[in-house]
Order: C-alpha cells, then structure tokens, then sequence
C-alpha cells in the first residue's frame, strides 16, 4: 500500500463500527448461554448426578446386584431402610431376591444410559449422513429416500422395534440395533430440512463459485451449519431412545435379566406394588423419570439457545 | 408563520440491551410545518427509523423516549396509549419499506381497505367499498373497483405499495410518515412511488415525514433535510442549501460519496470517489484511473447467443407448460481490465447471466468461454479448472461467508483445494490479501459477524482474489452497503482493477454506480440486451426507449435539477413464455463504433 489513496480507504475501514465482541467459538458461547439458564443448570445437575452413578457404579455401589455370593434371599424384600443380616443398610429397599434396590439402580442406569447413548449416535451418524446426501443430490434420489422416512415414520417407533427384537432376539447389541431402525429416520428429516435451507444460502453458492470439491462443501460448509437443530434433536431423541428402551424391557422383549436396564427393574417390581412392597418398581421408575426430565430440561433450553433467530 | 404541525423537542431514545439502558437517539429536535415535506436521512444505525417510530410510540416496552413530541399542540409522549391509537392511523398515517409485509396476505384488498374506514371513520360496509375505489384512484391503481377483490399475491411491489399508501390515506391524515417506501423498488417503480406521494402531499395538504438513506431521493422530494449521524442530528437546513454548501464535514462527506447520473459527461475512463474525511470535512484529491483495458488481447469472457429458461412445470406429470425466459440471445465480450455492467431493472435476468456464465445456473443453449476455454461443455473438472480464473462477489457479503469460519480459513480454503499454497503458506498469504484490501492480518482470526458490512464485502473480495482470478463477476455487490462504504469498496475495486488487470463483469441496478465504474455498459430488459457500447455512448447519446425510461426515472441528487414527471403506471413485465414459444430473432444497430442498439422488431420491446 504506497499509495497515499490506498491508505485512506484502510483508515476508513477501521472506522466503521463492528460488533466489538470477543472472538469465542459456538461451543463456548452455548455452554455459558446453557449454565445461565436456570432450568438448564437443574437439567445438568440432575443428568450429571446420575450420568456420574453410572458411571461409577462398580467403586459406589454398596454391592455387586449381579454377584449372586453378595445376595442372601433372606433379605428379600426389604422396605428402604431395612438392615441386612450382615448388618448393612438397604437405603431403598430390596427385591425379591435380596438385592439392594440402590446398587440395582446403578447398575441399571448404566445400561439404559449406554443404550441410549450408542443408539442414539449410531442413528445420528447415519441419519445426518442420510439427510446430508438426500438434501444435496435432491432430484429423485432425495424423492425416494424421504419416502422411506415418511414410511418409516408413520409407523409408531415401539412397533418397529417389536418386530425387529422378535426377529433378532434379545441382547444389548440387538435393541440398539432396533433403537437405531426407529431412530434414524428422525436425524435425518430434520437435517435434510435444515441442509435444504443451507444450501440455498449464499455462502454455498459462493463455496461452488470457487469450485471446492462436494465433500468439503457437504462436511465443511453445510453440516456445520446444519447442527444446532440437529443438537437439539439428539438430546430429545437420547431421552426417547432411553424411554423406548425401558417400555421394551418392562415388556420383557428388550435386555436379559443378566443385564437389566431401568426398566426391567421396574418391572421386576410390578407384580409386588399391590401387595404393599411398592419400592421394588418406585425407585427405578423415580430414576428414569429424573434422568428423562433432566435431558429433557438440558434440551428445551437448547433449542432456545441454538435458535437462529436469537443469535445477534 | 403558523405552528407547525409536528415539533420534536430534545427527543432521546434508549433501548434496554442487556439490563442497560443504551441511548439510541440523543436530543434530536427538529420541526415539520404545514404542507412541508421534511426527510430524515442517515446510513444505517443513524437512529432516522427509530426517530420516526419515536414518533408513533411503536417501540415497545425495551425502549424509552424523553424529550417532547408535539403533534397539533399535543404532547405525544404524555399521551394515554389509548389515545395514541386515535392518532396513529388516524391523524398520522405511515409507509413501511416492505409493502409484501405491511399488507396480510390472507385478506383481500378491498376488504383491508374498508376495515380502517369502518373502524377509524365509522362507515357502513357500503360507503366504505365507495370510498375505498375513491383511495385507489387517487394512488392511481388502474381499473380500481375490479381489483378491491384481489389479494395482495396478484399485485407487484409497486401496486402493493399504493394499496399501503392508499391505506394510510384512508384517515386523510395531517401528517404522513413513510420510512424507506422506495428502497425495495425498482428505479422506475420509485420514481413513480415519489411521484405519487409528491402530487397526493399537494393535493390533500398533508405534511410529509420522510426516512430514507438515498441523498437522490431526498433531492427529489423534500423541502427540508435533517441529516442524522450515529443518533445525533449533524445538519438542518433547506434542501436546497444542504446540497449546496453543506457545513458540516460528515454532510459534505455524504454528499461527495453520492454517486451522480450525468456527473461524468465528458470523462473517458471510471473515476473514483472523493474520498470526504468525516471529521475535518477535508477532501483527498481523487486520482485518475489508469487506462487498464486490453484492446490488443483476446478478450477473457466471451459470451456468444446465451440462452437460459427455467422451466415451469404444472400438473400429475410434471409436463413443461411454459419457460421463464431469463436470458435470451445474450452475446457480449469483456476484456482484460475492462469493466462491463449490466444494468436492468428486477428480473430482467441480468443475475442469471452472471450465475449461467460460471454455471451456478444451467444454460440452455449458446456458448461461455472464459479464458479461451469452453464453459458450457466443461466436465467438472475443467469446470472446476475454469472457474479458478472467474470468482464471484455477491450481493450480501455476510449470507456468503460461511458463520461457522473464520474469515482467514475461509479464504485459505480455496486456495489450499486447488493447491496454490502449501497449508503451511497460507496464513502469509491470506494476510498479504486481507492487507490488499485494505484490512489487517490479524482479522483472520475473526468470525464473519465480528465484521462490519463494508469490511465483510472486503473479505469477500480477499477470498475472490485467492484464486487469482481474471474475471471477477460483481452481483449486485455494493447495493447493499451504505453511501460512503459503498464509495470506498468501489474505490477499492477500481484499485485492484488497475494492479492486477482484473475484468469485472459488473451486475448493478444502480445506474449512478455504472456510469462511475464502467468502461462499456449492456442494459438489459425482459432477459435481453436493449443497448450495449461504450460507457460514454450509452449514457450521453441513450438510444432505446427503455435505457431512456432507466435514466430519467434515476433520482438525482441535486435538488436544481428536480424534473416533472408524469404519474405512469407501467409494470415490468413478465418473461414468462409458453412452451413452444420462439422468441423472434433480433436485429441490432450500430450507432457509433461499439454502441450496438436493439431494433424495435414487430413485438414490442419496451
């Protein structure tokens, strides 16, 4: 810049007004906007409580609920409170077969959260991908993979994954492989939706101009842009994928006894409510509903703070 | 003199941000008398809008006014709410900008007319449709009563903005408010827009508020000129005297960025804009523009017959029922380090040139070469070859860069793909851009919205430049950005033409911005060019009846100059065609040398 004509135009641009915030990347600002928010920092509070439980089970649990040397049938059916023979309390009571209720929560949480989680990212990733590709092909291709998700998605997701355990079986690899067939087609309308939009922009437009090959275009440019609904949509659907979970494990077609979820827990307990023992199903069902409320809080507030129309 | 109608006394405006009260607009006073057209005029966060909702107390309970507003010798300020509904509609009407969305889509136009008469001047349904015909007259609406049945979606931009004005009148306010009514229009639609609001101010006596950022428009119709700066009034006079000798040095700055249709009779090469300083009122000498174009060599864009129709499909089969002719037998050339524009009005396809050009749109028949090689039967890969030496820059810098990047990856990114740089150079080198255009190396780091508009558009200029293009096509790409940035990112680009030999292939409608910039010129009409020749031909010796029309209908930003014109009602029409629809072959006449003139064929062209 020598000449002097040159330097004036700079001067002036240094002049014009900018939006004088510090640099801070998206992840950053979401996560100051979600501890700002009341009912977020509960939901938080709430699933990172019962997400740390699970987590640490085998060093917090009283006692390993699935080690049949650490049970005595003598203690059945405790109410919470009660003293084993061994002199150790039972906060919340024991099932029928003596197990404490609070390291059978644990444990259980464990694997409701696992499934959740697994299916919840499998069905992400293929959905995304799913909804990215049908979105920038568009034409025919995007006609018919969207047919398949309006099928998929008039069916109710707990039919589905009935008849997909009924033809798999039962394990913990089987329902998330059914957790994933109810839960893709999800991710991917609303990806499709929101790609859709993005690739209208200019910013796309202009990434074409340059002629930047498809695949940076698709991960670079539009699924960056296409995340906040998805992240909202992820948090739900880990809470739904979670509740579908223990509905099939209550209904005894979803997870074996040797690894029982929330759910089988609750139904353990369901025949006994009558009968006065309500704890056996009280406390788990307490703990999923906790773990589907606190998701679920974490998740209203994100879509109010991922959504466009707040961002300055 | 008798009391004005509306008085502004020390009028300060906050808005709540953050728990904070933020002063908007501070001590702005000013008055409007009786059948005065007074116009507010500033750049964007000026503070002109939010002085006009002041006025309307339409700013909702995150803001607050102080001061005095006196409208017939009521404080509006002090006023109940309630009665602030008497007022507003009734004794003050208003114009928005976007006549799509001031009127409800779902009700018809008749009907959204009387429900104001019924309401605010207690008329039976049957003296209300009556009078409704009466308003649409009087806003020169043709064939009134048929279309008071009519929704909103049949009427263009233009007609949706006589309904609105019709509706404010329907009150036969003292005082009319109307904040940039013309700004979404075509040129020829403003000037019919102005026109109308000028001969309805005489005719019904209404005292005028006018908000707008165009000094032509405010040339064109007011009396009076509040010039506004960042919340503060900088300067109030007589129109006359303000574009005469303005005082103040942000004023005087304002003015010199305005572009003038006619200022540059007698110059044979782009000129740039005097650049003002905004606090000492001190002029830079312009500099010349060097001779850039390369006759001598092949030129870098050629253009020859380019057609481009989108089809319209209707029915169970999708069968093709009629095209929409957006380019039709569209030939030009552009040189190295010539800059050709395309000027038109809204549709007339002038974008999709641009966009067929480098195939973001399909073309239909007709040939593009860039560079000596063929666009049109590229692969992608040449495609993608060819595209390197013709970049794009488009209208809204902050829509084409990616919110999720830094500004640094992003123009490193082009660059790395095609492989000009190694990953490890890039940073040297998006910081010697960023420099070129006239920002800092250490702006790379920053997010597309920590920028300003003009500063993005720089940006966007970097990233065009990575690639070391030959041909640079400029959609629409200062219109958006105020008066002085807009005068220095042209400035810029008329600097860069002449270091690096750039062809701009130029898509405006901005005729003022044009003559400034331009070596040769194409006016375009319904997708085809009307007249094409050099800058100075075109302008000074105009042939075709519609780059006349263009021309006159341009305001100018010298209120001596103010022209009479005759109300038209004419609408751009359509280029829908149906299928199997040939257009006729077109003749073209040679004027002077370069200055090519579309021959009135048996169908009318304008």
């Amino acid at each position: 810049m020598s000449n002097p004509h040159e330097l004036s135009t700079s001067v002036h641009a240094g002049t014009e007004t900018i939006a004088a915030k510090p640099a801070m990347s998206p992840l950053k600002r979401t996560l100051i906007a979600l501890l700002h928010n009341r009912l977020a920092l509960v939901g938080l509070i709430i699933t990172g409580i019962l997400l740390l439980a699970a987590v640490l089970a085998p060093v917090l649990a009283p006692q390993d609920p699935y080690d049949l040397a650490q049970l005595d049938i003598m203690d059945g059916r405790l109410a919470p409170g009660g003293e084993s023979m061994t002199g150790l309390t039972y906060w919340l009571g024991t099932d029928t077969q003596g197990r404490d209720l609070v390291s059978a929560i644990m444990y259980g949480l464990r694997t409701s959260i696992l499934v959740g989680l697994v299916s919840a990212a499998v069905a992400l990733v293929i959905g995304t991908s799913i909804g990215l590709f049908s979105a920038y092909a568009g034409g025919r291709i995007d006609a018919v993979l969207m047919r398949i998700v309006d099928i998929q998605l008039s069916f109710p997701s707990i039919l589905i994954a009935l008849i997909f355990l009924a033809i798999l079986g039962q394990g913990v690899d089987k329902i998330i492989i059914a957790l994933v067939v109810t839960q893709w087609a999800y991710y991917a309308r609303t990806v499709r939706g929101s790609a859709l939009v993005e690739s209208k922009r200019a910013y796309i437009e202009a990434a074409r101009s340059m002629a930047l090959p498809d695949r940076s275009i698709i991960f670079r440019h539009m699924l960056p842009n296409c995340l906040p609904p998805l992240i909202v949509v992820a948090t739900m659907r880990i809470a739904y994928a979670i509740m579908l979970e223990a509905t099939l494990s209550f209904l005894g077609i979803g997870l074996p006894v040797t690894e029982p979820s929330l759910g089988l827990l609750i139904s353990n307990g369901f025949e006994y409510i009558l009968s006065g023992d309500y704890w056996i199903s009280f406390f788990p069902g307490i703990t999923l509903l906790l773990l589907i409320v606190g998701i679920n809080l974490i998740g209203d507030a994100l879509r109010d703070i991922l959504n466009p129309r707040r961002e300055g | 003199m008798t009391r004005p109608i509306l008085l502004i006394d020390d009028l300060n405006t906050a808005f709540k941000v953050g728990g904070e009260w933020r002063n908007v607009i501070r001590d702005v006073s000013f008055e409007i008398a009786e059948r005065e057209t007074v116009a507010v005029v500033g750049e964007s966060g000026s503070g002109k809008s939010v002085t006009a909702m002041s006025i309307m107390r339409l700013l909702g309970p995150n803001a607050r006014s102080t001061g005095r507003i006196e409208f017939e010798g009521q404080d509006l300020l002090s006023l109940p709410m309630e009665a602030m509904q008497t007022i507003r509609g009734n004794r003050i009407g208003m114009i928005f900008q976007e006549p799509m969305t001031s009127l409800n889509p779902v009700l018809k136009i008749g009907n959204q007319i009387t429900e104001v008469l019924m309401q605010h001047r207690g008329m039976d349904q049957a003296a209300a449709r009556a009078e409704a015909v009466r308003l649409l007259d009087r806003v020169r609406i043709p064939s009134a009563e048929a279309r008071l049945n009519e929704y909103p979606l049949s009427f263009s931009g233009g007609m949706r903005q006589r309904v609105v004005i019709a509706i404010a009148l329907a009150c036969e306010p003292k005082l009319l408010i109307a904040d940039e009514p013309t700004t979404a229009l075509d040129v020829t639609i403003q000037a019919q827009i102005l026109e109308l609001i000028k001969t309805l101010q005489q005719e019904e006596g209404m005292s005028v508020l006018f908000i707008t950022h165009d000094m032509g428009v405010v040339a064109e119709i007011s009396d009076r000129t509040v010039v506004m700066y960042r919340g503060d009034i900088v300067e109030a006079d007589t129109t006359k005297r303000i574009f005469r000798d303005a005082a103040h040095p942000y004023t005087r700055a304002l003015l010199s960025a305005v572009p003038q249709l006619g200022s540059m009779a007698g110059e044979p090469r782009p000129l740039r804009f005097p650049i003002v300083d905004m606090r000492t009122g001190e002029a830079q000498p312009v500099k010349q523009t060097a001779d850039t174009v390369r006759a001598e060599e092949a030129p870098i864009l050629q253009v020859e017959h380019l057609v481009t129709r989108f089809p319209v499909r209707k029915g169970l089969l999708q069968r093709t029922v009629g095209n929409i002719h957006a380019v039709e037998d569209v030939s030009f050339e552009v040189r190295k380090g010539e800059t050709l524009s395309l000027v038109g009005e809204s549709g007339c396809g002038k974008s999709t040139t641009g966009r067929s050009i480098i195939r973001l749109t399909e073309l239909t028949s007709g040939s593009v070469s860039i560079s000596g090689r063929d666009v049109a039967s590229a692969s992608k890969s040449e495609l993608a070859d060819i595209r390197r030496d013709a970049q794009m820059i488009f209208q809204d810098p902050f829509e084409s860069l990616n919110p999720r990047m830094r500004v640094g990856d992003a123009i490193a990114e082009p660059m790395i793909t095609h492989g000009l740089v190694k990953r490890s150079d890039a940073q040297q080198r998006v910081g010697a851009l960023l420099e070129q255009v006239g920002l800092s190396q250490a702006m790379a780091d920053r997010f597309p919205h920590e920028f300003s508009g003009g500063q993005r558009q720089r940006v966007c200029i970097a990233r065009a430049l990575a690639l070391d293009p030959k041909l640079i096509v400029a959609d629409e790409s200062v219109s958006a950005l105020d008066v002085s940035i807009k005068a220095q990112v042209i400035n810029l680009m008329l600097d860069l033409q002449e270091q690096l030999g750039l062809g701009y292939l130029f898509i405006s409608h901005d005729m003022a911005v044009v003559e400034r910039i331009s070596h040769r010129v194409a006016v375009m009409y319904l997708g085809e060019i009307v007249e094409i020749g050099p800058r100075q031909a075109v302008f000074e010796n105009p042939q075709h009846p519609y780059t006349r029309k263009l021309m006159s209908a341009v305001p100018i930003a010298d209120p001596t100059r103010r022209r009479a014109r005759t109300i038209s009602t004419d609408e751009i029409r359509s280029p829908y065609h149906d299928a199997g629809y040939a257009p006729a072959a077109r003749q073209y006449q040679e004027i002077s040398a370069g200055h090519f003139v579309q021959m009135q064929a048996v169908e009318k062209a304008a």
